[in-house]
């Protein structure tokens, strides 16, 4: 009769089960069936009144019913804290925002100056900065360029106190410090702002960039010379880079070479970019006049150097195909960061 | 400068190669091709080839002079076409030099019973190869010889002249009408002038009076070729703002020797197609002559300054081409005396040129690296901390803009803060630049402007360079960086938050924020604060007074140029050459906000041998409630990888 009673109970219990909306009303199932008056549980209870030959028999039957039962309840309880889990995780989980993340960006000149400077670091080249509100004898004088000499026509300066202030024609100043105020041996580089008074347009501006290198060593010559801006190119602009080293005057310089590239537009047929000449001037170079070395009071039996000037803005707009110079100063680089990833 | 095929042909007979190579020789040896054209002259085919001439070669500003380049470089002779005699009469020539110092040379000599007239063809094609006017056959003659021999000369109507002829220092003329049509005020400074004794006839070495000016009625001529003091061409040419064909070749250093050539052309050229008689002596003065003096040249000098080696013979071979002479000397050197007009060569060095250039630069290897010796580095401290700053900024998110250190008058004036004076150019570019920025905040300012008109609200640029000004008399010029941050929001906060770390980074821990007692007027006074860092004010922080945009700008910038002078723990790197390889490890580390990164940056300096140590930087900061995260990077050299995270765990484990 006792086992009849709670497989009746058990199948009561299943159909409870199923009716079951929600993890609360569970409580009320367990009260029913399994608190301490519960159905299930007082049917257990009456064990206890049996004989000791039918608690033998039908003891573990019921035990049996008692545990389908339980496993049931818990079966049924897990799947709504399984559900209120998901439920919780739900109401905290948070999204991702997928907008591209801001990065800030070098400007393309001081990044190919960091790129320049990395290679002269390489060979054990410092750098160096001098002002950019020079006087006249570290611009000219110093560098073999007298007052009234017609290489002054080179340059168109701006003065700020005529005759002795004025902006920085060239990064030659930089040189001319350097001899004044180190002892050699030295090799540096310095890349600088220079300006001249010129007109603004496409290819020209009155505030532009040079890179100056300068070696006094007790021995150095135009091969060294050569290698050295050879390196340089290849590096900037790979090994397929065409450099041609011809004669030209700086008065700073004896030899003076001029060092031009061939044209990457048009390969030396002549185009616009090169001004039909087939081959881009990238700057000027040479070895340091003795003139030079008298002013700065160093004996140029016992010391022998090379200079070189290189535009570093034509290098940067060759390097970044930028056509307009202005662009470079106060144009509108910065706000092309995702369209334009490769001019940054 | 351009020169005719045809005529270097004439000059250099014996010359096989073609215009694209004469080109391309003369680009290597100094004279740059800027173009080659085909052109037809005489009723012939030719060439014209422009090139760029050196300015300290005016001897090459002349056909002949291009032609004798030529012929060296190829090792044939020039040959200069033999001229006729010229006969003299006795009659002396009315002419005084009274600028005796100004005046170097000056040939003189008068030709009756000219007739002038139209050019012939021939000239006046060949003129206009050079956009030179053709005006008559006198002047048209004068210009062909200019462009010839590179001496300009000067013809004057002789029956339009009172008197002497005098060159002098202009102590009272006022004026001057040209031959060009315009009238020059002159301030009687030293201008050098060609006078009768009644009237001014020209403007010496510069442009000729219109008072005897040549026409095709002019019978009777005086003419003058002259050689004057550059830099005295060169000043008034500049004081008075006149450049022409003339002075372009008499400010340069021209040989007061080549007259005589260039003079017996043009009187055989004006006989031949003018007619005429001469009707004086050759007037010369000629004062200081100059005297060729030989330079000591050792004949391994050409090796030692190329890297390659020049045998002695082509040595001596290319320099007697050159039409230098050559003596021996002794063994090892020779005595070497360059020709009058090669104005450019007095030392060793310039001898030297001569040698390689035409022995050709092409010649000499490319593609072998230097083996330069190793030297110290000196890169100074301010160059080390800008370039960290710069590359920290941009982590920060920050753009990095270059604008224009030059700037208008209002635009200082409002962002001065500074108790400098503010410097001005005094022959500015135009009337927008007059003056040298005194605060990163102008350049800044119009880049925001200009990314505003992109509808970007958010916007974080920064430049570093430098500002000017004047203080007790004394130019003053300082790197700085500036910053500039807007927002839809007020996010000061977030921009001090930023500037802050950047100190922090560059080794400042006592960084604060005090107000301002005196403020830009760009600046929105209640805003504004001086930033000081370990006791020192370093810069200034403000909001921009409001925008029509109602955006939110700020702006910072900072004294990179004190900073450098404030913190002694930034290093040199030593010199490592290109074979020295490098082994690069991070790790994080994290200190109280109170604790210096730079003591503990310190130790672990110490405890790294430095013959191993690179560098080591702080390349991140994360900043918690109560600690910093640091990421430090220390760069080994002269370690294998596993020797250098050995070491690298050793000093960080410890």
């Amino acid at each position: 009769m006792l086992e009849i009673n709670i497989k009746k109970q058990l199948d009561e219990l299943s159909v409870d089960l199923s009716n079951v909306g929600n993890l609360n009303d569970m409580s009320l199932i367990w009260r029913k069936y399994f608190g301490a008056k519960g159905l299930i549980k007082l049917s257990l209870k009456e064990i206890q009144g049996l004989s000791p030959e039918e608690k033998i028999k039908k003891a573990p039957i019921i035990q049996n019913i008692y545990q389908e039962a339980l496993s049931l309840f818990k079966e049924k309880e897990d799947f709504f804290n399984e559900e209120k889990l998901i439920n919780e995780l739900k109401s905290q989980s948070e999204g991702l925002d997928f907008n591209l993340l801001k990065i800030g960006h070098l400007h393309p000149i001081s990044k190919t100056i960091k790129e320049m400077n990395g290679h002269f670091t390489n060979m054990g080249f410092s750098i160096m900065d001098g002002p950019e509100l020079e006087t006249d004898e570290f611009c000219f004088q110093r560098l073999n360029v007298p007052l009234d000499h017609p290489a002054r026509d080179m340059q168109d300066t701006l003065y700020v106190k005529e005759p002795n202030f004025l902006l920085r024609t060239q990064t030659s100043s930089i040189e001319a410090r350097v001899l004044a105020s180190y002892q050699p041996p030295f090799k540096v580089v310095s890349p600088g702002r220079v300006y001249r008074n010129e007109a603004v347009n496409k290819s020209n501006h009155f505030i532009f960039h040079h890179y100056q290198g300068l070696v006094v060593l007790n021995k150095v010559n135009l091969q060294d010379l050569f290698g050295t801006l050879n390196y340089l190119f290849k590096m900037m602009y790979g090994d397929d880079v065409v450099m041609r080293f011809r004669s030209k005057y700086y008065p700073e310089v004896e030899p003076g070479i001029g060092a031009d590239m061939l044209c990457f537009k048009c390969l030396g047929e002549g185009c616009a970019v090169c001004k039909g000449v087939g081959w881009i001037e990238m700057g000027g170079a040479g070895i340091i006049h003795p003139n030079v070395m008298q002013e700065a009071g160093l004996d140029k039996n016992k010391w022998m150097g090379f200079a070189f000037g290189l535009g570093l803005d034509r290098w940067v707009m060759a390097k970044y195909k930028i056509s307009d110079i202005r662009t470079l100063l106060g144009g509108n680089l910065g706000y092309k960061y995702y369209q334009n990833e490769s001019i940054i | 400068m351009k020169v005719l095929f045809s005529q270097i042909k004439e000059l250099v007979p014996e010359l096989k190669a073609d215009p694209k190579e004469i080109a391309e020789v003369l680009t290597y040896i100094g004279f740059m091709r800027d173009s080659i054209s085909e052109v037809n002259y005489k009723g012939a085919k030719d060439h014209l080839i422009s090139l760029e001439i050196r300015q300290n070669r005016p001897d090459c500003l002349a056909v002949i002079g291009i032609a004798r380049e030529i012929a060296a470089y190829y090792k044939l002779k020039t040959i200069i076409p033999d001229l006729n005699k010229i006969n003299y009469t006795e009659r002396k020539i009315n002419v005084d030099i009274e600028a005796k110092n100004e005046v170097r040379r000056v040939l003189a000599v008068e030709i009756i019973n000219i007739k002038n007239q139209e050019s012939p063809a021939w000239l006046k094609e060949f003129l206009s190869f050079y956009e030179i006017n053709q005006v008559n056959l006198l002047v048209d003659l004068s210009n062909y010889v200019m462009i010839l021999t590179g001496y300009p000369s000067h013809l004057l109507d002789g029956d339009l002249i009172t008197g002497k002829i005098i060159w002098s220092i202009n102590s009272q003329y006022n004026k001057i009408s040209t031959l060009l049509g315009t009238e020059i005020e002159l301030n009687q400074e030293g201008e050098l002038l060609i006078q009768d004794e009644s009237n001014v006839l020209a403007l010496a070495g510069i442009v000729g009076a219109k008072k005897a000016e040549i026409s095709r009625k002019t019978k009777n001529i005086f003419l003058e070729l002259a050689v004057y003091d550059r830099a005295v061409v060169r000043r008034n040419s500049r004081s008075l703002n006149i450049v022409t064909d003339a002075s372009n070749y008499l400010e340069k250093d021209l040989d007061p020797q080549g007259v005589d050539y260039a003079m017996s052309l043009l009187i055989n050229l004006i006989l031949e197609y003018c007619g005429g008689n001469i009707n004086s002596s050759l007037f010369d003065f000629y004062l200081n002559k100059k005297i060729l003096k030989p330079i000591s040249m050792r004949l391994e000098a050409p090796s030692i300054f190329t890297g390659i080696e020049i045998p002695s013979n082509e040595v001596r071979d290319i320099l007697k081409n050159l039409n230098f002479q050559v003596e021996e000397k002794n063994k090892e050197m020779i005595l070497v005396t360059p020709p009058s007009y090669r104005t450019d060569i007095s030392v060793e060095e310039d001898l030297v040129e001569e040698v390689a250039r035409i022995y050709d630069y092409r010649k000499i290897p490319t593609n072998i690296l230097p083996k330069l010796e190793v030297v110290a580095n000196i890169t100074p401290k301010n160059i080390i901390l800008a370039d960290e700053l710069r590359e920290f900024t941009t982590s920060l998110s920050f753009d990095e803009v270059l604008s224009l250190p030059l700037t208008g008058i209002n635009k200082n004036k409002n962002a001065k803060y500074l108790d400098w004076n503010i410097v001005s150019t005094q022959n500015s570019v135009n009337e927008n630049f007059p003056e040298l920025r005194i605060s990163m905040s102008i350049g800044l300012f119009s880049q925001y402007k200009e990314y505003i008109k992109k509808n970007l609200s958010l916007i974080e640029i920064f430049e570093i360079g430098k500002i000017f000004g004047e203080k007790e008399g004394k130019y003053v010029e300082q790197e700085m960086i500036g910053l500039l941050y807007s927002s839809l929001e007020d996010k000061i906060n977030i921009f001090k938050a930023r500037i802050e770390k950047i100190l922090r980074y560059s080794g400042f821990n006592q960084i604060e924020f005090i107000k301002s007692d005196k403020a830009p007027r760009d600046a929105n006074p209640n805003s504004c604060w001086w930033i000081h860092a370990n006791g020192h004010n370093l810069g200034i922080l403000y909001k921009y007074r409001p925008q029509e945009e109602k955006i939110n700008v700020y702006f910072s910038e900072f004294n990179i140029t004190q900073m450098t002078l404030l913190l002694p723990e930034i290093e040199n790197n030593p010199v490592v050459e290109i074979n020295n390889k490098l082994v690069s490890l991070d790790r994080n580390i994290e200190l109280k906000k109170e604790d210096s990164i730079h003591d503990y940056l310190r130790v672990i300096k110490d405890k790294i041998k430095s013959e191993y140590t690179w560098s080591v930087n702080v390349i991140d900061v994360y900043e918690m409630v109560d600690i910093i995260r640091y990421t430090i990077r220390v760069v080994y050299m002269n370690l294998s990888d596993q020797e250098a995270k050995k070491i690298h765990s050793i000093v960080f484990d410890a």
